[in-house]
């Protein structure tokens, strides 16, 4: 090995070593769960408020801000309609449900609904559950249902049992479809398929929002103003 | 657009520890160690595959590539790489880890963070500018592995001798049991034993 080459190395495996310390050091601060949900549609309330928090924290934060910010059902209705991204699919091929006696999909129908595919075992998507779960308890009120579309990716995650103790243990209260042979994951997503993928349907059956992986930036903030919507308009 | 490449390197960095790469790490590790004094070419040309067909494919430009299709190239990365005759050729080398990545890119169904998220949204219609942010939070997952390659590097080739038959046959065994898995659809099962036997 030359020199050139040693120095090469050398400069690789600083910079790894740096990247690595970077990330970890950043992990710290890396919000685990979204606490502070939009005051209401169209706010620019921050999503991340450090790691810990809890969707507990979330509700009761929204708690306060439903109270202190004066937003009525009108002004929520008077913002401009989300983008119809044309009709969902159906969910087919389902080994079950959990939490639910609803035993299709079409039991949902009339209903705004959050479709979400993911698994138990994806960290990105456990990062979505406070999220998804502050909406349900917030906007199930009005109307919004939570289809959780469990899609394995390794064996493991298969097991109906084990499916329902992790919703346990990461307070996923509402309905689950087991798509166990992934059949809903393909047809819905086609070539590009990720973990998580989140849906909103409107009572119409169409889609109005359609988000890939963990919410960032204002796609938090669009996910429920789009809900907010659809909710204050009789779900279209 | 700083922000977001720190942001996407930083993610895939991340990521590179998370089950859902092992598709794309198991398949990278096998062309380390069987590319041995090689393995620099073998990962360049592996990443760079990688890169190009998850750029494509996630972008909708291609559609999915045929299980047998993939197999085949998972077996054929593994004779690339471990051909004795041709070892020491840099150019098969990277050929043999172009192919293992294409192989590994086609299995690739990412779990996703913010930062790629946001990226994916826009890559349908990106151009090259989604390119080259999609390298950066690649970079980040392959970096265990050019470790590795540079690792492979330091080593004396003296020092290498005695374990290169196990070396190579240990990662030729990884692609050859790819391979099968593969064809007969039971690669997620052999990925997900390993990731129990990990936790």
């Amino acid at each position: 090995m030359n020199r050139g080459q040693l120095i090469a190395i050398l400069i690789g495996v600083f910079a790894f070593a740096g990247l690595a310390l970077t990330a970890i050091a950043g992990g710290d601060d890396e919000p685990t769960t979204v606490a502070a949900a939009p005051a209401s549609s169209g706010d620019d309330a921050a999503q991340d408020s450090g790691g810990g928090d809890t969707a507990d924290d979330g509700a009761a934060q929204a708690d306060d801000t439903d109270a202190d910010n004066g937003t009525s059902d009108e002004d929520v209705a008077a913002l401009p309609a989300p983008e119809n991204l044309g009709p969902a699919g159906t969910l087919t091929d389902l080994d079950g449900w959990l939490q639910t006696d609803a035993t299709q999909f079409e039991d949902f129908d009339g209903q705004v609904r959050i479709v979400q595919f993911w698994t138990f075992g994806c960290i990105n998507c456990k990062n979505t559950l406070d999220q998804i779960g502050f909406l349900y308890d917030t906007y199930g009120p009005d109307g919004l249902e939570v289809i959780g579309v469990h899609t394995p990716e390794f064996d493991f995650e298969k097991d109906p049992d084990a499916i329902a103790e992790a919703a346990v243990n990461l307070n996923v209260t509402w309905p689950i479809a087991l798509d166990t042979r992934k059949t809903n994951f393909r047809s819905w997503q086609e070539g590009r398929r990720f973990w998580p993928r989140t849906y909103v349907v409107d009572a119409n059956g169409d889609i109005r929002f359609d988000h890939i992986g963990e919410f960032g930036g204002s796609s938090y903030d669009e996910l429920e103003a789009t809900i907010a919507y659809l909710t204050a308009n009789g779900g279209a | 657009m700083l922000t977001q490449a720190i942001d996407l390197l930083l993610e895939g960095f991340e990521t590179a520890f998370f089950p859902c790469s092992l598709v794309l790490l198991i398949p990278g590790l096998a062309t380390a160690i069987t590319a041995r004094q090689e393995s620099s070419a073998a990962l360049t040309g592996y990443g760079a595959a990688v890169l190009v067909v998850g750029w494509l494919r996630f972008s909708a430009r291609i559609d999915d590539t045929p299980t047998v299709i993939v197999a085949m190239a998972f077996a054929a990365a593994a004779l690339l790489l471990i051909v004795p005759l041709i070892r020491r050729l840099n150019i098969v080398s990277a050929t043999g880890g172009a192919i293992a990545g294409l192989a590994a890119a086609s299995l690739w169904e990412p779990c996703v963070g913010a930062a790629f998220g946001s990226l994916l949204v826009d890559l349908p219609g990106g151009g090259p500018g989604s390119f080259v942010m999609m390298s950066l939070y690649l970079a980040g997952i392959v970096a265990p592995l050019a470790v590795l390659g540079a690792v492979l590097h330091v080593i004396p080739n003296p020092t290498l001798l005695p374990i290169r038959p196990v070396m190579m046959f240990a990662g030729g065994a990884v692609f050859f049991i790819m391979a099968i898995a593969t064809a007969t659809g039971f690669v997620d099962s052999v990925i997900g034993q390993l990731v129990q036997w990990s936790i």
